[in-house]
């Protein structure tokens, strides 16, 4: 306020002292302006003849030079320059007369003198004393001022005095008007006498343009000068100048503070000092220890040769001299080497080229048992060994080299099996074969370990027995099948599945189960006949290791079987779980075909096994399921007409495979059968798996609702709402669980013998606190059943029960960080502990967020510059003594360890 | 009947020495343990306990003074060393190790209001009630064979510069040759003249406290007896802004790890960090304490700070956080005058009203000594589960729980009472009256009158 108010005071003198002067002059400098006027020039030419001028020429004079008293209006050096005092000859020390010679030069007043710039302006009258032909003028006007100023401040005139006194001690100008006795209009602007115009008669002097140049360095500088701020003002002014820089200077932290905040670990810990980083440098540090480090030590740093090594490498060569025995001697032992190589690699070749196979097997026999002996007196050697076996693996595992893969086997196959002869198509199994013993590491481990072992211990029993327990199981399964199709018979009478059109659909596929369960059982009697026809040639071929593998697998299928049906006979029995039940079912199923699939490769090398397998799976699949659910492996065996119902696209794959181990059931046994059965379930397997996403969906559960004609939607509605009522259901189930959560008072009994040994009492009925008491637990349970959040919610339920162990499991609300329930749940979803993770992992699954030792002095951030689109991951918080940056997460562990053990 | 091992080479589970720890081979297979969560939930609850149980913050005390610990300084090069000043003008340098004083610096008239040494640990300032700044050289051979401390030396002052008014307060620059001092005005010193370098005067109340921001050594903050807190630049050599708040701030701290960013401990209890370039509200109100809070100090981590209060605690709070993670007390312990974080941010000391030095550990539950890697990875997955599971209830009933002595307690109830109650007062108002007349500003601002250029 108090700035403000000054500023308006300052703007405000010169306007009153314009308004004052006006008083005087104005009338009649007005009138002048605006009368038509001569140009400024020929005025002066006037001036100049004619020295004794009317008023109104000075007043016009007069009022344009006013400009110049503008504030800041002009420039002073300018003003200074005009009224020095040689020039306006107010000193008088010059003598005037030599002026009256001198000639001026002709564009001197031309080109300052604007006439128009005089108009308007008027601004101010103060100071212009020394006219002469105002003082009379003013001579009245003064007095009244006077009297005015005295009437306002009440002081004596005579304190007004001395300016009027100073005015009429002015003199006026003593010599006529002229450039060389310039009058006061022209030295106060009238006539704008400037720096130019004074410059331009010292044109030719030396000089002239240095101070020219000067000159107009000073113009162009001149800006008006404020006056200073008050010290409060100008202090804020600084402050807040000193605020934004200071502002902008801490504004380079940022990106370093922002990189540190997201960091999810500092790292203040110094490093680890590694004095030695070059393997030079090591190794120079190294000292001989052991004897054999010494002798080196000793030939190496001999002084011979170091002095050689120092000099030129003649000396070297002299020390290198060799012994002509010496030389010989060596030349002999090589060639001994390389004679008795050649002899080794001959008689491998010859070895190589002998055909028979009773030889080479041998051979290998000899080589097997020899390594044996050697790995059990060499543990080098086995260990050796045990790696090349692995590495073997490993490779067959990577590249499946033995699975058909090969050009020959891929055109063998392209040709087609049958078309081989003998010989090759043994090889090809002979490949697979190789290949399963390559990978069955792999796939033990997939399996359960427990099923594993006891089905090895089993495997060597079983191998000799096992014909007789594949006919076992046959017939059992075959009972089974037929038990099952006799309880097939009980339809369940409530539930979903008593609706009249469930209730049909199911009768339809239960026709249709029952079909396929009887073509099963024919097949189960080819099969048992095709068995015993296999028997005999199995019977002839040495058991292979495969063939243990393969009830290795098998195995848990038996289990399976046995254990399903009871379980599912079982189910079937209570009504209300029929349906999830069969949920679970097709589940198991869709396990089971997986099953299948995985353990194909097991199975393919074992002739009539498969068959067996694959019934025993059907006749499993079929008593597993008795309500009528079609299963694929059936299918297989079932009808032409099931195949019709199969999907386009999977016909392709699966009629074929159906149709080929049709084929295949109907073909002799021997080994051109487990020929086919290996290809075929390679076959099988590939094409399994590339449709196990539509059976999974579609096939296993649509397959058999298409038998039938889909009837419209609204029926279909009505049918299954036909005879229930919901909403009472609901009712019903909702009392439950209030019943549940607020139990209902058990009703007051009266015991027996209680109180009835007196008639009194036995004609009163109930004693009155029983009925009390009852009474009140009803109304507690009626408010509780108000309170609740679903009490007036007709269709809803809304469960409070609280689960007091799940309840510390649960945060009540969001913690703070996080956004969404779902980035809460993610960040405590994976475990961090080193039962669950690699030691790799670890570390910076379990960093703290500040890492730093104690006893290391932590010093203040330092800046350095932040590149904003480097990644977060290899920063330090800190760096202390311009220490190398270490990564974080998972890098850093392994680098940290490997920093440490160089050091 | 052949029985199948799994078969791995001898050398991957043999051990060099006997010492050496059984290598565990694992499958991380998920689908191998799926109690995980249980299990890790379960390891949470009980690292929570273990922390609970072996929660020793107090290490011990270092009495020696006579009247009570009115300032303390660090040395930023030496980590066993701390200066001390009490009331009755004696500075002493302790050897946190030994617990014990290894220097004594006499002279002071009145009480020793400031303290601080310079970067290098080489010289001591410390001003006074008595209007002298004293420039002490500090023995730094004493302090590495303070093996044999018994003989309790003592120095003369290097310079002693007498002014007209007391000192409040001292600080000194980080790698540089000025301090500044607080009392009637704001005066920077350099240590080789005798006057100050230049003296900023913005108002006319007394400093109480002064600091320099260890990030950008040529800021610093002060705050007056006006209310205020006041931020100086050297390089413009002008104050820079001003904010005024409610109730005096007693001592501000620089954040060390982000220059931009400071904490004032103020009388209402509660510390305000703000941030430099914005003054007009506080980025963040700590609030635990029950009484004024006299003194702040950050973690060199920059993390989190601690603050002694009048209320007999030491607090220490995250640097984001609202509210304390650890409140440290004793029987014995008085008003805590002054509290500094040790440089290596392990430990904590504090000076109070009864004459001693306290030094806690920042951690409280923390193994001193040497740790083993083991031991180290150990307590580092124990810290990562507790922190992982902080949020569910019973973690974090344990984790949060403090034993208080009965008057805080009290007074913590009593304080929230009073702040419920006024806001429940402050809710009726907006509720009786017209639309937007009465606003409610939010915990940040409320305090903070305004902010002066």
């Amino acid at each position: 306020m108090a700035d403000k108010k000054r500023k308006s005071r300052d703007s405000q003198k010169p306007y009153k002292k314009q308004s004052f002067n006006f008083k005087a002059s104005g009338k009649e400098g007005r009138k002048k302006r605006t009368g038509p006027r001569l140009p400024n020039s020929m005025k002066k030419v006037l001036e100049r003849l004619n020295p004794v001028d009317s008023e109104g020429e000075e007043h016009d004079g007069r009022i344009d030079s006013n400009e110049n008293d503008k504030p800041f209006g002009n420039d002073i050096y300018e003003y200074e320059g005009e009224v020095a005092p040689e020039d306006s000859r107010k000193n008088r020390r010059f003598d005037p007369v030599e002026k009256l010679e001198y000639e001026l030069p002709e564009d001197f007043q031309d080109e300052e003198i604007l006439s128009d710039y005089a108009d308007g302006d008027d601004d101010d009258g103060i100071g212009l004393t020394s006219h002469e032909g105002e003082v009379d003028s003013e001579e009245e006007d003064d007095g009244r001022h006077t009297r005015m100023l005295q009437g306002i401040t009440g002081m004596p005139s005579e304190a007004f005095e001395g300016k009027k006194k100073r005015s009429s001690a002015v003199v006026s100008e003593a010599y006529p008007e002229s450039e060389y006795n310039p009058s006061h209009d022209i030295l106060e602007g009238d006539g704008k006498i400037n720096i130019q115009d004074l410059l331009d008669p010292l044109q030719d002097k030396a000089g002239y343009s240095e101070l020219r140049k000067r000159m107009q360095q000073l113009e162009n500088k001149s800006a008006p000068i404020q006056a200073p701020l008050p010290k409060p003002d100008r202090e804020k002014v600084e402050r807040k100048v000193a605020y934004e820089q200071s502002k902008k200077e801490i504004l380079k932290w940022e990106p370093l503070v922002k990189r540190n905040r997201e960091a999810p670990a500092l790292f203040f810990d110094e490093d680890i000092d590694l004095k030695y980083s070059t393997v030079g440098a090591i190794a120079s540090e190294f000292e001989p220890r052991t004897e054999f480090e010494k002798k080196i030590a000793s030939l190496v740093y001999d002084e011979k040769v170091m002095e050689a090594h120092k000099k030129d490498g003649a000396r070297l060569l002299e020390l290198n001299k060799v012994s002509v025995e010496e030389e010989k001697e060596r030349r002999d032992r090589i060639a001994k080497m390389r004679s008795l190589l050649f002899r080794h690699e001959m008689k491998q070749k010859h070895i190589k080229k002998i055909k028979s196979k009773t030889y080479h097997r041998l051979l290998k026999k000899d080589r097997l048992k020899a390594f044996s002996v050697q790995r059990e007196m060499d543990p080098e050697a086995a260990k050796e060994q045990a790696i090349k076996q692995e590495f073997k693996r490993a490779e067959e595992r990577l590249t499946l080299k033995h699975k058909n893969s090969s050009k020959w086997a891929k055109r063998i196959l392209k040709r087609g099996l049958d078309a081989q002869d003998d010989g090759t198509r043994a090889a090809i199994a002979e490949q697979l074969q190789q290949h399963v013993l390559l990978t069955r590491k792999m796939n033990s481990m997939k399996e359960n370990s427990s099923s594993d072992d006891s089905s090895d211990e089993d495997e060597e029993d079983s191998a000799a027995s096992d014909q007789d327990s594949a006919a076992k199981l046959l017939a059992d399964a075959r009972g089974k099948t037929l038990k099952a199709l006799e309880e097939e018979n009980d339809a369940p009478t409530s539930g979903v599945l008593s609706l009249p059109f469930m209730v049909r659909g199911l009768k339809k596929r239960k026709d249709a189960a029952i079909e396929e369960a009887k073509l099963a059982l024919e097949e189960y009697e080819m099969t048992s006949k095709q068995k015993e026809d296999s028997h005999e040639a199995e019977k002839s071929r040495p058991s292979t290791s495969s063939g243990r593998m393969v009830f290795g697998a098998v195995k848990p299928q038996i289990q399976n079987k046995k254990s399903k049906p009871e379980r599912t006979l079982d189910d079937s029995d209570s009504e209300d779980d029929v349906e999830a039940n069969e949920d679970g079912d097709i589940g198991g199923q869709k396990e089971d075909l997986q099953n299948d699939i995985g353990n194909g490769s097991f199975s393919f090398d074992e002739d009539s096994q498969i068959h067996q397998n694959s019934i025993f799976k059907s006749f499993d699949n079929i008593v597993k399921d008795p309500s009528a659910k079609t299963t694929y492996e059936v299918s297989i065996f079932a009808s032409d007409s099931w195949r019709k119902m199969k999907d386009g696209k999977k016909e392709g794959t699966e009629v074929g495979h159906s149709s080929k181990k049709k084929q295949e059931v109907g073909e002799p046994a021997g080994v051109d059968k487990h020929l086919k059965s290996v290809e075929l379930n390679e076959l099988g397997e590939e094409s399994d798996t590339e449709s196990e996403g539509q059976m999974v969906d579609g096939v296993l559960s649509a397959g058999p609702a298409r038998s039938y004609e889909l009837p419209s939607q609204a029926e279909l509605v009505q049918q299954a709402f036909a005879g229930d009522d919901v909403e009472e259901d609901f009712e019903k189930d909702k009392m439950e669980i209030l019943n549940k959560e607020n139990p209902e008072p058990e009703k007051p009994v009266l015991l027996p013998g209680w109180g009835q040994w007196t008639n009194v009492q036995k004609k009163r009925g109930l004693p009155s606190w029983m009925l009390k008491e009852h009474d009140d637990a009803k109304r507690k349970r009626e408010e509780a059943l108000k309170k609740r959040k679903d009490a007036h919610l007709k269709h809803v339920i809304i469960s409070e029960k609280v689960d007091k162990k799940a309840e510390k499991l649960q945060t009540k609300s969001l913690p703070f960080p996080f956004t969404s329930k779902e980035v809460f749940e993610q960040s405590i979803r994976m475990p961090i502990g080193p039962e669950f993770n690699p030691v790799t992992a670890l570390g910076a699954l379990n960093r703290p967020e500040v890492v730093k030792k104690s006893g290391i002095i932590i010093k203040p951030i330092q800046f350095k510059e932040v590149n904003p689109h480097e990644k977060g991951d290899n920063y330090r918080g800190n760096e202390q003594k311009g220490g190398s940056k270490r990564k974080r997460g998972g890098d850093g562990a392994g680098k940290k360890k490997a920093s440490k053990t160089r050091s | 009947m052949r029985v199948k091992v799994i078969s791995r080479s001898t050398d991957e589970f043999t051990r060099e020495r006997s010492q050496d720890l059984q290598r565990v081979f694992r499958n991380f297979d998920p689908s191998l343990r799926t109690q995980e969560k249980a299990v890790e939930y379960v390891r949470a609850l009980n690292a929570a306990k273990l922390d609970k149980i072996f929660a020793r913050p107090f290490i011990g005390a270092m009495d020696g003074h006579v009247d009570a610990v009115s300032c303390m300084a660090k040395n930023p090069s030496y980590l066993k060393g701390i200066f001390s000043g009490s009331m009755d003008g004696d500075i002493r340098l302790w050897d946190i190790a030994s617990r014990r004083t290894v220097c004594q610096f006499p002279g002071h008239q009145g009480a020793v209001k400031g303290l601080t040494a310079s970067t290098d640990g080489r010289v001591l300032v410390s001003c006074g009630a008595d209007c002298t700044v004293r420039l002490w050289n500090v023995p730094i051979a004493t302090l590495e064979e303070s093996a044999d401390p018994p003989g309790e030396n003592s120095t003369e002052p290097v310079a002693v510069y007498v002014r007209q008014n007391a000192f409040r307060a001292v600080d000194h620059q980080w790698d540089g040759e000025l301090f500044a001092t607080g009392g009637a005005q704001v005066d920077v010193w350099n240590h080789n003249r005798s006057q100050p370098v230049k003296s900023f005067e913005w108002g006319t109340d007394s400093i109480i406290s002064v600091k320099f921001n260890p990030g950008e050594p040529d800021i610093l903050a002060t705050s007056a007896s006006d209310r205020s807190v006041t931020i100086y630049d050297l390089r413009m050599s002008s104050p820079v802004r001003k904010v005024i708040m409610m109730t005096r701030t007693n001592a501000i701290a620089w954040n060390p790890m982000e220059p931009m960013n400071f904490t004032a401990a103020n009388e209402d209890c509660n510390c305000y960090s703000y941030d430099a370039r914005k003054l007009d509200e506080s980025k963040n109100v700590h609030q635990d304490h029950v009484s004024a809070v006299l003194d702040i100090d950050y973690s060199p981590t920059g993390r989190e700070f601690v603050t002694g209060s009048y209320d007999r605690t030491v607090r220490i709070f995250p640097y984001n956080g609202g509210h304390s993670r650890e409140i440290y007390h004793t029987k014995r312990m008085q008003r805590v005058f002054c509290v500094k974080f040790s440089c290596d941010a392990s430990y904590i000391i504090s000076g109070s009203d009864d004459t001693n030095l306290r030094l806690w550990k920042a951690k409280a539950s923390e193994q001193l000594g040497v740790v083993l890697p083991r031991e180290k990875r150990k307590h580092e997955y124990h810290e990562a589960v507790k922190n992982r599971y902080k949020h569910l209830p019973e973690v974090k009933r344990i984790v949060r729980y403090r034993h208080l002595p009965k008057l805080i307690y009290k007074a913590g109830i009593q304080r929230r009472i009073m702040i419920d109650a006024a806001k429940r007062k402050e809710e009726r108002r907006k509720a009786h009256s017209a639309r937007g007349t009465v606003v409610t500003k939010p915990l940040r601002t409320r305090r903070i009158i305004k902010e002066v250029e």
